[in-house]
């Protein structure tokens, strides 16, 4: 755990936690909707569907990881990042540049969309199957 | 930059809505043939078997709305301080850019724009590169004859 002379040593900026975690948000409500269409669309019943909803989720993350956070990460301009200790330190491919915590970006999005997901689910499962 | 993320979200959405319609007449037709062929035991219905290309398309159609709404995402911004504060001297405001092409507008801006600004600190000779930029693209009174 980080303590408090961490974030003495390397503070962290308020505003960019916001302005990231809203993008996430954005992005995973709506993502989240979409799969329920799918789930519907494709007559999953209760296990299936759940995994499914799960397993999308993290590929989104995966997905957003590819676009967003892996180009960045091996920056040419911050040589002596690497040799040094990096405070808060640079997680496990750079994301911990973006987000506090590792979890927190992987899957911490899936609690936040599951009721649109459901919601959308029943919607088309019974729209399309009569 | 933001016509390709929604060029691929509207074509996702397309291959969606095409899907959803197909499983939809597929389901019909197969009640419809249910409730023709059996008279009397027509209670409830079985599960469909869905076929296979429309769940391919469902799938591809959910994997390419995905990948058009990642694309348009905005950057992120990193948050440990020094990384944040060496990118905003290094880039300005360039390097907040949102999706449309100017800057966003929770940008907090240089946190030492107070003390940049102190007369012995001006950085003067950018300044004169600025105004005879200025100059001579024809700006303010030196356009006027």
């Amino acid at each position: 755990m980080l303590s408090e002379r961490d974030f003495q040593i390397s503070p962290i900026v308020q505003e960019s936690v916001m302005h990231n975690s809203k993008a996430l948000q954005n992005l995973q409500s709506l993502s989240a909707s979409l799969f329920g269409i799918s789930a519907g669309i494709l007559g999953l019943e209760s296990y299936s569907g759940f995994l499914f909803y799960i397993f999308f989720s993290l590929l989104t993350s995966f997905l957003i990881y590819l676009v967003r956070v892996a180009p960045l990460s091996s920056p040419k301009e911050y040589k002596d990042n690497k040799g040094t200790g990096n405070g808060l330190g640079s997680g496990v491919g750079g994301v911990k540049k973006y987000f506090r915590s590792g979890f927190e970006f992987w899957a911490g999005g899936i609690m936040n969309g599951f009721a649109g997901f459901v919601l959308t689910w029943t919607l088309f499962y019974g729209l399309v199957r009569a | 930059m933001t016509w390709i993320s929604n060029t691929i979200t509207v074509f996702g959405g397309l291959l969606l809505a095409h899907a959803c319609y197909s499983a939809q007449e597929h389901a019909a037709l197969q009640s419809f043939r249910a409730a023709a062929t059996s008279t009397l035991t027509s209670s409830t219905p079985v599960a469909s078997s869905l076929p296979v290309d429309i769940a391919i398309e469902t799938i591809v159609a959910t994997l390419v709305i995905v990948l058009g709404l990642v694309l348009g995402t905005r950057p992120l911004r990193p948050i440990q301080w020094r990384v944040w504060a060496g990118k905003i001297e290094r880039e300005g405001e360039e390097g907040f850019l949102g999706n449309n092409g100017e800057v966003e507008k929770d940008y907090m801006g240089n946190p030492f724009t107070y003390l940049e600004s102190r007369p012995s600190f001006v950085d003067i000779r950018r300044q004169r590169k600025e105004f005879a930029e200025w100059i001579k693209n024809g700006g303010g009174d030196a356009g006027k004859k």
